[in-house]
């Protein structure tokens, strides 16, 4: 081995703390990025996977009653690969720990239990046996939710026929990775059941013998598939079909999509704002490490070694830390990433896994290290390579301080020696201190932000649950009722507050850009449900118009006073044009309002209602919920706390679960950074240090010099970092934000207060370890080597 | 029409015209080279003598490739120094010219002898490493790091390394300062025994007078500028030096 790469190894064992640190924020960045794109790939993989072995339909076709002799029109349908008939429709279990019957679906399965398409995976117990029309298989969520399982029984009512079932399994379907109650945004395991039986006892119970009530494509790759679904249509419509649509309409995938492209924007806009900070850490460190070598630089020069020897001897250093912090990372993001897959596994109900990684993961990572400390390291040598080597190394040229001399009078009047000691290297090396300075900021900021999505998560939860909702139950009618039936709501004894509500799917559409979703009619002064401005006030809705929500607005990229197109899909599937005429705060959701009466209107169907929202005398609940229960027209029941509960879930399971991870990475990060602050002060002043030591000054005061300078420092980094955290959390508080929620990034004082004791805290204890350290250092060995 | 040339003698291993040097500017400017002209010839030994900041370190920089004068030229050979770029002056150095600084500028992290090899590694023409440390006496130091060696020991680790390289000029700051007598005479044999069988051209700087004894010729410096200049018709051995 080369003397120099024999220095390189003992220089970096000598360093081997503040290697460490650097090498511990470089990973932890690279492991977030690794991480984050592993298990979003490896999501994606796992579904598609999922898909494929159970053969999940292309194209799903609902239709009243079609007979069977249909099938084989629609199988010489070109583009179509295979067609797959079955029986469908509501249910609705009863649960004994419930007090209202839970909706659900029933479905078909062919005698031997394997379809062609949409087959299911048996989790528990057998498939059901054809010779006894009342076993069934659950959904295996749904009966884990509700303490069922295989050999109990279970009561419930199909078309209008209560009966006994017997569960004698239970499976999982990629059809169902989510469910939700109807009408409601968030999954809920427990109130969606989905019951699988033999085809010939379900088509009994419905009435649908020799016929179908559902029919699954699977189409050929190179098919187009609007024409097909034009196509199917076509067939169908005599049937009462003409309502077909393809996999990504359909309402599971369609949620486990917004899930993961919530994950996935999460993953690409996160982890940057992690490996920035620790690339920025890596060139501060790294210039400060070669501005500490320029005597031997110096020397090296003078001996007839040339810059690019030189150059290189450093850069390896710098590349053995970069190197090996990214890839430590990557094992870590490995690591972590395969934990958090098989927690995402368990909540997106995969049966099986796949574990794929993104190599350009690991690319990126490990190249944004090696750019950034080149990048640090080449500066800092390009200043020393223009220096004649003469310079380079006369012997350590104090620095300058004469320009302090005015305040120096100041000083001495009130500061003793070592405060004058601390404040002169801070006022007199300010490219040294602001490098320290911003590099304790960009952890603290990293802290802050993360902090402040966590307020945010909060925040979402609050906005949505107790200023935009403020009733407590949510019923849903079977079939839109009119007046009287909220009457009758109104007269049950506890309900204080009743407000009928309109719902329908509609499609918004302005020029190019369109979102389908569903239109909310509310009354014109909505108490329980409401549409609020940025001020927290009540939207009034208007006589017409619609009130939209900002995601919605800015999705459409329509202002208040443009005109858009509803299309409702539903009644008349009338096509109306009306003024959008305010903005609403939504943190959940894209919720478009109108007034009940004009939806009504436009829908030709005056004084209905489809739901209402109730405020209850929380004394009566019981007496209320039995009430509900005895009303016919009640198709549903949702309790608010259980809502909450549910999309409180789904924060911390879904999407937003990484940001535990991310918020311990952030403050490991921090910690990192201050510590390896404290380090190089230590290791710059290790020779004055000793000096003073020599000269009689204590332990105590000497090391005061140095915890001064950490310690102002520090407290130079808390408005700093305040300021760029506050910036920051808004990029990161976006890249949380998905589809189904957005998070606000939150000013709160309290926050900028945590992530500012983070960072003291850990500069306190990383000022603890070195004064540790100067305790023990021994004064001759400090005095003989150059630092 | 008069053309002023400059008579090329070949046996001149350095020739300086003029050279100044002023670090800073204006008011706190400090002229530490104030138009120097000098020309020592290949093979001699040289000793530079002047009081502290009269300027001798910085003429060794400038005539070994560190530095450059503000103003003035400088010859190695035939080869002009003030006009080399970087690269140039780094191939000079690395091919032609061995230092002892004034500062025993060791690596603390490599040993004595890897230290040595620092230099040899480049070098085209190097003897051993451990045998030049063995000239200096420190034969059995060699795994040592300079933090377990003396300050006159780190010195003679320096010298070794330069004299390792055998190059053609070696240039001595204050080579025997931390020295006592005996071994600061066991130094300067080595480089006189250089300077014998190699013909290396050697410039010292120092403050011990009698040094100037073993020179072929003696620079007297003050204030920037040579003062005086005296050849030895016969130079001492440095074991008959006194000091
Ligand atoms: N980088 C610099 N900036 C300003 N002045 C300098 C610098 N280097 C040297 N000087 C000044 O130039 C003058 C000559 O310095 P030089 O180091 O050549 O002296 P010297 O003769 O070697 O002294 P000594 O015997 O003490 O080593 C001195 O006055 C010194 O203060
Ligand atoms: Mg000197």
């Amino acid at each position: 081995m080369s003397p120099l790469d024999k220095k390189l190894w003992r220089d970096l064992r000598r360093v081997k703390g503040q290697a460490a640190a650097i090498g511990l924020v470089i990973a932890l960045g690279v492991m977030m990025q690794v991480m984050m794109s592993g298990l979003v790939h490896s999501l994606q993989e796992t579904r598609a996977e999922y898909y494929e072995r159970y053969r999940l339909a292309d194209i799903f076709a609902p239709v009243l009653r079609a007979p069977n002799s249909v099938t084989p029109q629609l199988a010489a349908i070109e583009g179509v690969s295979r067609v797959e008939t079955r029986v469908t429709g509501m249910v609705l279990i009863d649960i004994p720990s419930r007090d209202l019957p839970v909706m659900g679906r029933a479905i078909s399965l062919p005698p031997g239990g394997d379809p062609g398409l949409n087959a299911i995976y048996m989790s528990t117990g057998r498939m059901f046996d054809a010779a006894h029309p009342e076993e069934i298989v659950l959904l295996d969520s749904f009966a884990e939710a509700n303490g069922l399982k295989a050999g109990d029984n279970l009561v419930a009512t199909i078309n209008g026929a209560q009966r006994q079932y017997r569960i004698v399994g239970t499976a999982r379907s990629p059809e169902y990775l989510y469910t939700t109650a109807p009408g409601e945004l968030v999954p809920d395991d427990a109130r969606f059941g989905v019951i699988w039986m033999n085809r010939d006892a379900l088509a009994a119970a419905y009435d649908m013998v020799g016929a179908f009530s559902e029919a699954l494509f699977a189409i050929n790759r190179d098919a187009t598939q609007a024409s097909v679904l034009q196509e199917i249509d076509r067939v169908l419509k005599p049937y009462g079909g003409g309502g077909a649509y393809g996999l990504e309409d359909q309402y599971s995938n369609r949620f486990v999509s917004e899930e993961m492209s919530g994950l996935e924007v999460s993953a690409s806009g996160v982890p940057p704002f992690f490996l920035a900070v620790a690339a920025f850490l890596l060139y501060i460190v790294i210039s400060r490490m070669v501005q500490a070598e320029r005597e031997e630089i110096g020397l090296m020069k003078a001996f007839g070694y040339r810059n690019r020897e030189v150059g290189w001897h450093y850069m390896k250093m710098v590349l053995v830390i970069a190197i090996g912090g990214a890839i430590a990372g990557c094992l870590i993001g490995i690591g972590t990433g395969r934990a958090m897959i098989n927690l995402y596994t368990m909540y997106f109900k995969f049966p099986f896994l796949v574990f794929v990684l993104d190599p350009t993961s690991f690319v990126s990572g490990v190249s944004v290290s090696i750019l950034s400390a080149s990048i640090g390291g080449l500066f800092v040598m390009r200043r020393i390579f223009r220096m004649a080597p003469a310079d380079a190394m006369r012997p350590p040229a104090p620095a300058d301080y004469s320009a302090a001399g005015q305040i120096g009078a100041w000083f001495a009047k009130y500061l003793d020696q070592p405060s004058r000691m601390v404040l002169r290297r801070v006022t007199r090396q300010p490219g040294r201190m602001m490098g320290a300075v911003l590099g304790i900021a960009a952890g603290m900021a990293l802290t802050l932000s993360m902090i402040t999505i966590y307020a945010g998560f909060e925040r979402t939860l609050d906005l949505t649950f107790t200023v935009v909702d403020r009733s407590d139950v949510t019923v849903g009618f079977a079939r839109p009722v009119g007046e009287d039936a909220i009457f009758a709501l109104r007269r049950i004894p506890g309900v204080e507050v009743v407000e009928p509500t309109r719902a329908v799917g509609a499609v918004l559409r302005n020029g190019r850009f369109s979102h389908q979703g569903a239109v909310t009619g509310l009354t014109v002064a909505p108490e329980l449900i409401r549409a609020i401005d940025s001020d927290y006030s009540t939207i009034e809705m208007p006589e017409s118009g619609i009130v939209l929500a900002k995601e919605l607005a800015d999705l459409l990229d329509i202002k208040p006073g443009e005109m858009l197109a509803v299309e409702v899909m539903g009644g008349r599937q009338p096509v109306v044009d009306v003024p959008v005429v305010a903005i609403a705060q939504s943190l959940l959701g894209a919720p478009a309002y109108m007034g009940m009466e004009a939806l009504n209107r436009a829908l030709g169907e005056p004084g209905l209602a489809s739901g209402a929202y109730l405020k209850i005398d929380k004394a009566f609940e019981q007496e209320i919920f039995a009430a509900l229960r005895d009303m016919p027209m009640i198709a549903g029941v949702s309790l608010k706390s259980e809502m909450r509960t549910a999309f409180e879930t789904l924060m911390n399971q879904g999407a937003g679960a990484t940001r535990y991870v991310m918020g311990l990475v952030a403050f490991i990060i921090t910690f990192g950074i201050v510590y390896n602050a404290a380090r190089v002060a230590q290791a710059e002043r290790a020779r004055d240090l000793a000096s003073l030591r020599v000269i009689g000054f204590h332990r105590g005061e000497t090391a005061f010099v140095l915890l001064g300078e950490l310690a102002v420092v520090t407290l130079l980094a808390l408005p700093v970092g305040s300021m760029i955290g506050h910036y920051m959390s808004f990029a990161v508080a976006e890249g949380f934000s998905t589809e189904l929620y957005q998070i606000p990034s939150l000013f709160l004082p309290e926050s900028h207060g945590y992530s500012a004791l983070v960072v003291i805290a850990a500069a306190l204890f990383s000022g603890w370890l070195v004064k540790r350290d100067l305790d023990r250092a021994d004064i001759t060995t400090a005095l003989k080597t150059r630092e | 029409m008069k053309i002023s040339s400059v008579p090329r003698n070949p046996n001149l291993a350095f020739r300086a015209k003029g050279l100044t040097k002023v670090y800073g500017e204006g008011r706190t400017a400090v002229h530490a080279l104030r138009g120097v002209d000098m020309e020592i010839p290949k093979g001699e030994i040289v000793v530079l003598l002047g009081p502290s900041g009269s300027g001798k370190s910085t003429l060794l920089n400038i005539l070994g490739g560190l530095d450059r004068p503000t103003e003035g030229t400088a010859h190695f050979t035939d080869q002009c120094l003030t006009d080399m770029d970087d690269s140039a002056l780094t191939l000079y150095r690395r091919n032609h010219v061995g230092f002892v600084f004034q500062f025993y500028n060791l690596m603390p992290s490599l040993t004595a002898e890897e230290n040595v090899e620092l230099v040899t590694e480049i070098a085209r023409n190097p003897m051993d490493a451990g045998k030049a440390l063995s000239l200096v006496g420190l034969g059995e130091r060699r795994h040592h790091f300079p933090a377990q060696l003396s300050g006159g020991e780190q010195q003679r680790v320096a010298i070794a390394r330069a004299v390792a390289k055998q190059p053609e000029v070696l240039f001595c700051d204050e080579p025997t300062g931390a020295l006592d007598s005996t071994t600061g005479r066991a130094v300067l044999r080595v480089l006189r025994d250089v300077n014998d069988r190699l013909g290396t051209t050697i410039l010292i700087v120092t403050h011990a007078a009698a040094t100037a004894a073993m020179a072929d010729r003696v620079i007297h410096f003050a204030d920037g500028g040579i003062r005086e200049i005296s050849t030895n018709k016969t130079r001492l051995d440095p074991e008959e030096l006194v000091w």
